[in-house]
């Protein structure tokens, strides 16, 4: 099944295919003939004595362009086979990684990360080697030992036949290699993870086992998995020493008695024989070496196939992102918002939101409070489609979140992140992020309107300053900005804010507020306040708690309620004060 | 040449095993020879038809007795030798182990996991192949090319030998050449490799912003330019890779060739008999392998020189931090005291601590708090002695901490590092880590009072959860209050949390605090914390900024103080109450606030 479908990712290529089997034909055919052509010249000139010059020429002529071909062939063929083998890998590899890009956020939220940037990288790197040695290798050898076959029945029929029944004993060995190496072979791989896994994780934690003083037991676990490990090992070695090379090279001996022993035999005629036999030798000798070959590679291919399994399951994954339904390709013109009776739940039994309903006018902003696992989160990721609804409504002007195409909501809906993710590469194509509508200009426009602009003129790149791996080159406060950037850059309709909690110095923080209160202006924005800032200048509060709605209104009312919103109130005003007097770690 | 004499110590310790399987070696190249002397004998008596079927049968016996003997001989060396070579993989990789659990933190701080991770897998492999695939080759090209030339010299003709074997260095030559270039284009391809690893780590980190932004489609765009780079360094690999057998083939063809062509010569001048021309050609067929093995040889040479070399550079690298002569054996305890004019890391030239004087009294807690990079972890960093102070000393019950041994120093400190840290082993296990044999009720019991145990118990296989790399992924909190059990389970004279409640909710950090409090009465705490609320009750706080001292004393006199202190209390206190927004208690829907108000 697996064979089938990796197999499928070769019809693209099949006239190159098709090409680098003609080629290998080719070259294993003057190769095959070489040997063929010194016994012409044995039995038909050597022996009885015949020196015409004229053909022996011939002869010595074909033997060396043949050879000079048959090299050349063969070196374009086995190029040929790499290139379409890594060809098939890389295609596997985009159409895994396209794949993933279109997953739901629910699948990310239960794979582990790192598992599946193995399957995706490492896994395929397994299946490559088994489309290289598959393809080179196997067909290579198949079609030499053919070849050499083939030769052997044109030489003599008789011979051949006996040395042909030798292959069924091969067969047999390398058939008992791979049952028994199979497992062995899992074990030392086994063997080695655990001891790399051990390794690192004693390099990563070192100072927790020197602070606990567990180096000595660290050691000794160490020592039993390093034993374990040598033991798989010699297990190993000892079953490549009885079935692998030794083997092949006993069988080997045995043809070349055969074939003697049918020299000897017919005995009489054998002095016109000895061309035959010279051919036969040479032969034989090469007909051994594929199959050393192909059996080496014989534990390496079931690793692969269990590799291309794991593979072909995530690329059959259905857990999709949420798409477009209907083909009306509504437009977000005012942005505006309404939540109506929304009720979800990420695993289908606690609800996380619960007949939630709320209208956002546009140009309002609404910031939702509440504390961990109030449920603010899962009106965001709601918002902007990471998760399918469940029961309820989202509209935006008026029409089902549903009916906006994945293109319009990226570009209406802007969102800012808690955490400024940064990619690698530079200071503009952070804030670009691959939209190729926005020009330098935008960019620019962006940075200034977010205030970004001073910082990214002072680094000595400016724009086009590399940004290293996660951005840790920069500080939070700068990573914030240029996220500020990213979003404004598209001119969204609306905005989702997931307000940083982490404490950024406060000359930055300042920035940050002050650039977001700028971003909020003229956009519909639901904000997950973290800052005072926001909440005051919010038109509407809506409080949550364990995924209901408690409380709501505008600052004023909740202020009016003397609830919460009072005490709040007043402490800020004193902190204000103080602030004032303490000014020199404010400013 | 010198990685040998470099492997030398091991050779000999190993002598019985390469003794033995270099002789056998030499023994199966001898046996070699046989096959073609039987061809030989049995084609000319042919010819002068003097073989009957009894000595044709009495030479396939010895045949197959020689084919049998060689496999025995085969299996046996293949065992002594590459067996030699797995031990040595093994012990370089004890002695790299045991080096390494040596070393000191700042080492840690210097290197990266993934440098010394490839020492102890790529680079041991590298000289394992030395030991094993190195020494074969190395006997097998001297021994049998050696003893196959021998005899085609001595027993058939020198001069057709010299003809025939003109080719040959040209194979060894191009194959070390391609080795080479294999190598280069190799480390290009596992570069470009390791390329594509960290794009698809970072779009699977950045899921999210890939998702808000549309990116999927850029992505892909510069997924497939990268997978495109992958596969040009993959064929520069595959054009010398595809060169190796065809060039074998060129230079066998012309060599047999020559052998053929003159030897043809020599037997119409009768100097050579047909039997003796084939039994040429197929010693010649013999002389392929050890010429390939001569080109192989130089580079896993070369390669096995170069890992020896970083591994040997590695285990020469000194701990920084040593007991000294006469180290006291004796548990430090009583009052912390530090007197540090000025600390600053090796390799920087920033000073990060200056001026700091405090004494910590046996059995009380003192918080630490300031902005990022303020000098709070070094504090801790240096009465663990992670690194010494060179103007200053942090003393315990009056004496250096460099006075005790590195073994009682620890003992009476327990650390809660910021990066919490689990092992991929059970939860019980991991709270048990610096006390393996510590029954499951102490190891709840800790559990308790870093108040996880009811976490633990939520999880489905409760203590017997695997957790770390490999295992169920825990939260950034949850795993910060194992980490503390952890500590706990030891009941240390000195408990050192360095910001280990961050990523846990203020309620549940109340809670653990209060537990402390009762539970480690009589004992010194240090806490550092971003969060006020984690030392508020300490006995003595210190506010670091730019690693001196700017503020000390209680809460409440730093509160009168009206300093960065109470500025950043209120604030916080203003922000946790924005954070919870009413909802922050169960009881009620409204949070009851005049509790946390000072």
């Amino acid at each position: 099944m697996t064979i089938r479908r990796l197999l499928r990712y070769l019809q693209p290529h099949r006239k190159r295919l098709v090409l680098a089997l003609v080629v290998l034909l080719l070259a294993t055919g003057g190769d095959v003939a070489g040997p063929v052509l010194v016994k012409v010249f044995i039995d038909d000139y050597l022996t009885p004595g015949i020196f015409d010059p004229e053909p022996i020429t011939l002869l010595a002529g074909t033997y060396l362009l043949l050879l000079f071909l048959s090299v050349g062939l063969l070196y374009y063929q086995e190029f040929l086979f790499h290139r379409i083998a890594l060809r098939v890998i890389q295609q596997l590899r985009i159409d895994v990684f396209s794949k993933v890009q279109h997953l739901g956020l629910s699948f990310f939220d239960r794979t582990p990360g790192g598992g599946l940037i193995s399957r995706i990288t490492n896994d395929t790197e397994a299946v490559k080697e088994l489309f290289v040695r598959v393809l080179s290798t196997f067909v290579q050898n198949i079609a030499m030992v053919v070849g050499i076959l083939a030769a052997m029945f044109l030489l003599d029929a008789k011979w051949a036949f006996f040395c042909l029944m030798l292959i069924p004993l091969i067969l047999g060995v390398m058939q008992m290699y791979r049952r028994f190496s199979y497992p062995v072979y899992r074990r030392v791989r086994h063997q080695l993870g655990r001891l790399n896994a051990h390794l690192s994780e004693s390099i990563q934690g070192m100072n927790v086992i020197q602070v606990l003083r567990q180096q000595n037991r660290m050691r000794r676990e160490f020592e039993h998995i390093n034993g374990e490990h040598y033991e798989a090992h010699m297990k190993n070695t000892k079953l490549n020493g009885w079935l692998l090379r030794p083997a092949v090279d006993l069988i080997s001996l045995v043809a070349l008695m055969i074939v003697l022993s049918f020299f000897g035999v017919d005995g009489g005629e054998s002095a016109v024989r000895i061309g035959v036999l010279y051919a036969f030798l040479n032969l034989l000798d090469r007909m051994f070496e594929p199959f050393n070959q192909m059996m080496q590679q014989l534990s390496f291919l079931q690793q692969s196939l269990v590799s291309a399994g794991r593979v072909f399951e995530l690329l059959d994954e259905e857990e999709t992102a949420p798409a477009q339904s209907g083909k009306e390709n509504p437009r977000i013109r005012e942005g505006r918002i309404v939540f109506d009776r929304v009720t979800f739940s990420y695993d289908g039994q606690t609800d996380v939101l619960k007949d939630i309903s709320f209208t956002v006018e546009p140009g309002q902003t609404v910031a939702l409070v509440g504390h961990t696992g109030s449920g603010k989160s899962s009106i965001v990721n709601l918002l902007m489609r990471f998760y399918p609804l469940q029961k309820g409504d989202i509209t935006i002007d008026g029409y089902s979140l549903s009916a906006y195409s994945d293109e319009e909501l990226r570009r209406r809906m802007g969102l800012v992140l808690q955490d400024p993710f940064l990619f690698t590469g530079n200071v503009k194509e952070n804030i670009r992020l691959g939209r190729e509508s926005i020009s330098d200009d935008d960019i620019a426009e962006a940075a200034r309107f977010v205030q970004a602009e001073p910082f990214i003129k002072k680094l000595p790149r400016g724009y086009d300053e590399p940004v290293g791996e996660r951005g840790t080159t920069f500080s939070s406060g700068q990573r914030q900005l240029l996220s500020f950037a990213r979003t404004i850059a598209f001119k969204p309709k609306i905005l989702v804010l997931d307000e940083a909690t982490a404490h950024v110095d406060t000359e930055t923080e300042d920035k940050i507020q002050e650039a977001l209160s700028r971003m909020r202006k003229g956009r519909t924005t639901i904000a997950i306040a973290h800052r005072l800032s926001t909440v005051r200048d919010a038109d509407r509060i809506l409080v949550l708690h364990r995924g209901e709605i408690v409380e709501q209104g505008t600052h004023q009312e909740l202020l009016a309620r003397e609830g919460l919103y009072q005490k709040m109130y007043r402490l800020q005003q004193g902190l204000t004060e103080e602030v004032e007097s303490f000014g020199g770690v404010v400013q | 040449m010198r990685v040998f004499r470099d492997l030398w110590w091991f050779f000999k310790r190993e002598r019985q095993s390469y003794g033995w399987g270099v002789f056998l070696l030499f023994l199966v190249a001898l046996l070699e020879l046989f096959p073609p002397y039987v061809v030989r004998v049995v084609v000319d008596e042919s010819i002068q038809g003097t073989l009957t079927s009894g000595r044709l049968w009495m030479w396939m016996g010895w045949l197959l007795a020689a084919g049998l003997a060689m496999y025995g001989l085969r299996f046996i060396w293949r065992v002594l030798i590459f067996g030699a070579s797995h031990r040595l993989a093994r012990l370089l990789r004890r002695q790299l182990y045991q080096h390494y659990t040596r070393l000191s933190p700042s080492f840690y701080y210097r290197r990266r996991t993934g440098d010394l991770m490839a020492h102890a897998t790529n680079d041991i492999q590298a000289v394992q192949v030395t030991a094993g695939d190195g020494v074969l080759t190395f006997v097998d090209s001297l021994v049998l090319g050696g003893l196959v030339v021998f005899s085609m010299a001595v027993f058939i003709s020198w001069k057709l030998t010299l003809i025939a074997l003109l080719p040959m260095p040209l194979m060894a030559m191009a194959v070390g050449q391609y080795g080479k270039l294999l190598h280069k284009r190799f480390l290009a391809a596992q570069a470009a490799f390791s390329d594509i690893n960290n794009k698809v780590q970072e779009n699977i980190s950045g899921v999210r912003v890939v998702k808000a932004f549309g990116r999927e489609e850029a992505e892909k765009r510069s997924f497939r330019k990268q997978s495109d780079d992958v596969v040009h360094k993959n064929i520069a690999v595959a054009k010398v890779e595809s060169l190796f057998e065809p060039t074998i083939s060129l230079i066998a063809g012309l060599s047999f060739f020559l052998a053929v062509a003159f030897g043809s010569g020599y037997v119409v001048n009768q100097e050579l008999t047909i039997g003796q021309l084939t039994q040429f050609t197929i010693y010649l067929g013999q002389l392929i392998w050890p010429m390939l093995a001569f080109g192989f040889l130089f580079n896993i040479m070369q390669r096995g020189r170069a890992s020896y070399d970083r591994i040997r550079s590695l285990l020469r690298v000194q701990p920084d931090i040593v007991d000294r002569e006469g180290a006291l054996k004796t548990i430090p305890d009583g009052d912390i005291r530090y007197e540090i004019q000025t600390f600053t890391y090796p390799e920087s030239d920033q000073p990060v601590l200056r001026e700091i004087r405090a004494t910590v009294g046996k059995g009380e807690t003192l918080g630490i708090v300031g902005r990022t990079g303020s000098g709070k972890t070094t504090l801790f960093k240096l009465l663990l002695r992670e690194f010494e102070p060179v103007d200053g000393t942090v003393r315990i019950g009056g004496k250096p901490v460099t006075e005790y041994r590195l073994s009682a120093l620890r003992q009476t400190v327990g650390y809660v590092p910021q990066d919490h840290f689990l092992f991929s082993a059970t939860i019980a296990e991991n709270i048990a880590f610096g006390r393996p044999q510590a029954s499951r009720e102490k190891v709840e019991e800790a559990a308790k009072l870093a108040c996880v145990h009811e976490d633990i118990l939520q999880l489905e296989q409760g203590y017997d959860t695997v957790v770390g790399e490999r295992g169920v992924t825990l939260s950034g909190g949850q795993k910060q209050r194992i980490s503390i059990a952890r500590a706990l389970l030891l009941d240390p004279e000195i408990l050192l949390l360095d910001d280990s409640l961050s990523a846990v909710d203020a309620r549940t950090e109340e809670r653990i605090l209060e537990a402390l409090r009762n539970h480690r009465r009589n004992r010194t705490t240090l806490i550092c914390a971003h969060r006020l609320s984690g030392i508020e009750h300490a006995d003595q706080i210190l506010v670091l900024e730019d690693g001196g001292i700017a503020e000390r004393g209680t809460h409440t006199q730093l509160l009168k103080q009206e300093g960065w202190y109470a500025w950043m209390y209120r604030r916080q206190q203003l922000e946790s109450l924005i954070e919870q927004g009413g909802g922050g208690n169960d009881d009620s829907q409204v949070a009851p606030l005049s509790s946390t108000t000072p």
